[in-house]
């Protein structure tokens, strides 16, 4: 029975490897899309295949430190922040039921976001410090058009009794 | 189109900081905003001097019955919760109850959104103290380490918790439900053509069939099956030893007796009274339920990995990710039983309640139909996400009702640590409740507050006072409803499909809300469901 299980979860790792290669041939970003939620942040974790899908981006965190990052189209801004060690928690892995990913969006980027979706916004509506660029970082999926982009992390997420701990990297 | 998110952001931010100013104003710093600091306790007032019902005498032996808040509030509580607010003000404690901590009562959106904040990576949120005793007690070898999320806390809940609200909170997950609860409402619908009468009336126990609606939906999603409570069977009627016939059996027994033992006979808590041991049998039920049918999805698991050896995450149902990602099947069982137990009545009084203000509101259930004959006018073609993504007016009008008639009165979460609320020191260990039901209803969070207006809940209803803290159904944080996204997909789903069918009536003496178990209308629901088909094309409909 356990066997069979890691079967099959094996082979669905490797499916999901194909898949991506495979996308990343199309550029079939939609596609890519779609599947990314289930990858856990693995996706992230790998380097820029070439400098076309490169999107340069910047965290700044509660204390006004500033951290450049390398990223590259398709990664999502929750799990590439686990990448590079900067505190931003998703407890909810990406589940759309906590904010603490909340990060402000420079202002010049806002528009080339896709739009918040109702179930991004009733939650922001909860997140503590809302300004009017908030959003939620596990939202947010890189695209060319985001070369650039400064993200900045509010001064708390939920409360003080979690934001004391730095999330550990996947 | 891209232009409207920083406004509506904007928008939001505006209903906030005219209702939350501790978040704004009058807190500078965050510290001050989200933790109690010395200085604040050495000024707070002492715990005892908390207004309140003295022990016994005013409530006389009400209070006796107070239940326990969670998941399931209780019997007057909505009553006395209002009472409590018009007699004591924003802050009631009710003490000297036996066996149990003290109550406090809190109806200040700003703090009670301090005391969400304050909590810590496990809150810990009393519910259900049956469940509690069949799971930590009778059946302790059964649920071991890991006993679910429902009455579970700490480390245990938080284990549990993490590793399956991606699955069942995910919208990609969610979304792959669209048509199972779909095909589910079909048999629903089947079911109301052949159970009205010639004048179109569907019989006075209306409310059994939102019922069995309701288990054959979380049948589907937590167990991977169609449990066939909504077969017509032979005249009409399931046989009575048939499995649909037994589980529907069961879960009404949960319904109707989980109150009593709960509020009215609390005995079983020192003797197992009759009551309690069929309560025990009724759950060893729902578990031997749920083992067979998540036995038998591993068995179409394993046939699934036999036949296609590239089986892909993404094409997994929600019961086969558990499976595929956990050793133990136990995993799924307890899953499946805690999402059945919480989803059947809550979703099922959600939907009565939501029902009879649509047959109540004419107007808003034309608004509705008009919106919906906009997105989705084929009834031929299955319902898209995208088609309940843009029901905007309909989504605000279930939050409208939630907010009026919030099915669930309340939440509550025990303080794990000493916390000044509303200029008291509250000790740890209190349990303190939010009471949805009136907060939601308070002006001073929600602008014209006695009004029925889902509007309110729209992008468009900029700079109208709505306090995000005021009016929240499925709570808040690490805690927050596990079932929230399944619950709301299936109650969309059947509303879409209902109004696009049928104009509900209803032409009877108004009923009254009453709690229960839940906060539901309290009769007869002889809904008249008119095809609208059959409708004399009114002009409004027939020109949109």
């Amino acid at each position: 029975m356990t066997f069979i299980l890691e079967t099959i979860r094996s082979l669905t790792c490797r499916f999901n490897s194909a898949l991506r290669a495979s996308c990343h041939k199309n550029q079939t970003r939609k596609a890519l899309h779609t599947s990314a939620g289930l990858l856990h942040g693995e996706y992230e974790f790998q380097d820029p295949k070439s400098e076309d899908e490169v999107v340069n981006i910047t965290y700044i965190d509660k204390h006004g430190k500033k951290t450049p990052v390398r990223g590259k189209v398709g990664d999502n801004v929750l799990y590439l922040a686990h990448r590079y060690n900067i505190e931003m928690e998703g407890a909810c892995e990406a589940s759309l039921a906590c904010t603490t990913c909340h990060v402000y969006v420079h202002h010049d980027y806002l528009d080339k976001l896709s739009e918040a979706e109702e179930k991004e916004e009733d939650l922001l509506d909860l997140a503590p410090f809302l300004k009017e660029n908030s959003r939620l970082g596990c939202q947010i999926t890189l695209t060319k058009d985001l070369e650039g982009m400064e993200l900045q992390l509010p001064k708390i997420t939920r409360n003080f009794y979690v934001d004391g701990h730095t999330p550990a990297p996947h | 189109m891209k232009n409207i998110k920083p406004t509506s952001t904007l928008a939001r931010l505006f209903r906030r900081e005219i209702g939350s100013e501790s978040l704004t104003a009058a807190a500078p710093s965050p510290v001050a905003a989200t933790t109690t600091t010395t200085s604040e306790f050495q000024s707070a007032k002492p715990y005892e001097e908390i207004p309140g019902p003295k022990p016994i005498p005013i409530l006389g032996n009400t209070w006796r019955v107070m239940p326990v808040i969670g998941q399931y509030t209780v019997s007057d509580t909505a009553r006395i919760s209002q009472l409590f607010y018009q007699h004591y003000g924003k802050i009631t404690r009710l003490t000297g109850l036996i066996g149990r901590p003290d109550l406090l009562f809190v109806y200040d959106a700003d703090e009670i959104e301090r005391v969400y904040r304050q909590e810590g990576p496990t809150p810990f949120r009393p519910s259900m103290p049956c469940l509690v005793k069949y799971k930590s007690e009778v059946r302790k070898d059964f649920f071991g380490a890991l006993p679910g999320v429902v009455g579970v806390h700490g480390e245990q809940w938080r284990e549990f918790r993490t590793r399956v609200q991606k699955p069942v909170l995910q919208p990609q997950t969610v979304k792959k439900y669209i048509t199972p609860i779909e095909l589910v409402t079909n048999d629903f619908i089947s079911r109301i053509e052949n159970i009205k009468d010639h004048n179109d009336e569907v019989p006075a126990d209306f409310d059994n069939e939102i019922h069995k609606w309701a288990l054959e939906c979380i049948g589907r999603v937590a167990l991977d099956v169609r449990l066939g409570c909504l077969q017509q069977g032979e005249a009409g009627q399931l046989s009575p030893d048939s499995e649909p016939q037994k589980i529907i059996d069961a879960a009404k027994y949960a319904l109707r007796n989980v109150a009593t033992l709960e509020l009215k006979a609390p005995y079983w808590r020192y003797i197992p009274t009759p009551l309690w041991t069929r309560y025990v049998r009724n759950m060893d039920y729902f578990v031997e339920i749920c083992m067979k049918h998540i036995d038998a999805a591993i068995e179409r698991l394993k046939e699934k990995k036999n036949n296609n050896a590239q089986v892909h995450e993404s094409e997994l149902s929600l019961v086969e990710r558990i499976l595929a990602k956990e050793n133990d099947p136990k995993m799924a069982y307890i899953l499946a039983l805690d999402l059945i137990l919480v989803g059947i009545d809550t979703i099922s009084m959600a939907v009565c309640s939501i029902m009879y203000q649509l047959a109540t509101r004419p107007e808003e259930q034309e608004k509705i139909y008009q919106e919906i004959a906009r997105i989705a006018p084929d009834t031929s073609k299955p319902l898209s996400p995208s088609d309940l993504d843009r029901a905007h007016y309909m989504k605000a009008f279930i939050k409208e009702v939630f907010r009026m008639y919030s099915t669930v009165i309340g939440n509550g979460r025990t303080l794990q640590n000493d916390m000044v609320i509303c200029g008291y020191h509250v000790p740890k260990g209190v349990q303190v409740v939010f009471p949805t039901l009136v907060t939601g209803c308070m002006e001073e969070y929600v602008e014209d507050a006695a009004t029925f207006k889902p509007s309110r809940w729209l992008k468009e209803s900029s700079g109208q006072k709505l306090h995000p803290f005021a009016s929240l159904p499925y709570g808040y944080g690490a805690r927050m409803c596990l079932g929230r996204r399944f619950a709301d997909l299936e109650m969309q789903v059947l509303l879409m499909k209902l109004i696009r069918q049928y104009k509900i009536e209803y032409n009877y003496e108004p009923l009254k809300y009453k709690v229960t178990f839940m906060y539901a209308p309290d009769g007869q629901l002889k809904f008249n469901m008119i095809n609208r088909n059959n409708l004399n094309q009114s002009p409004s409909i027939a020109n949109d």
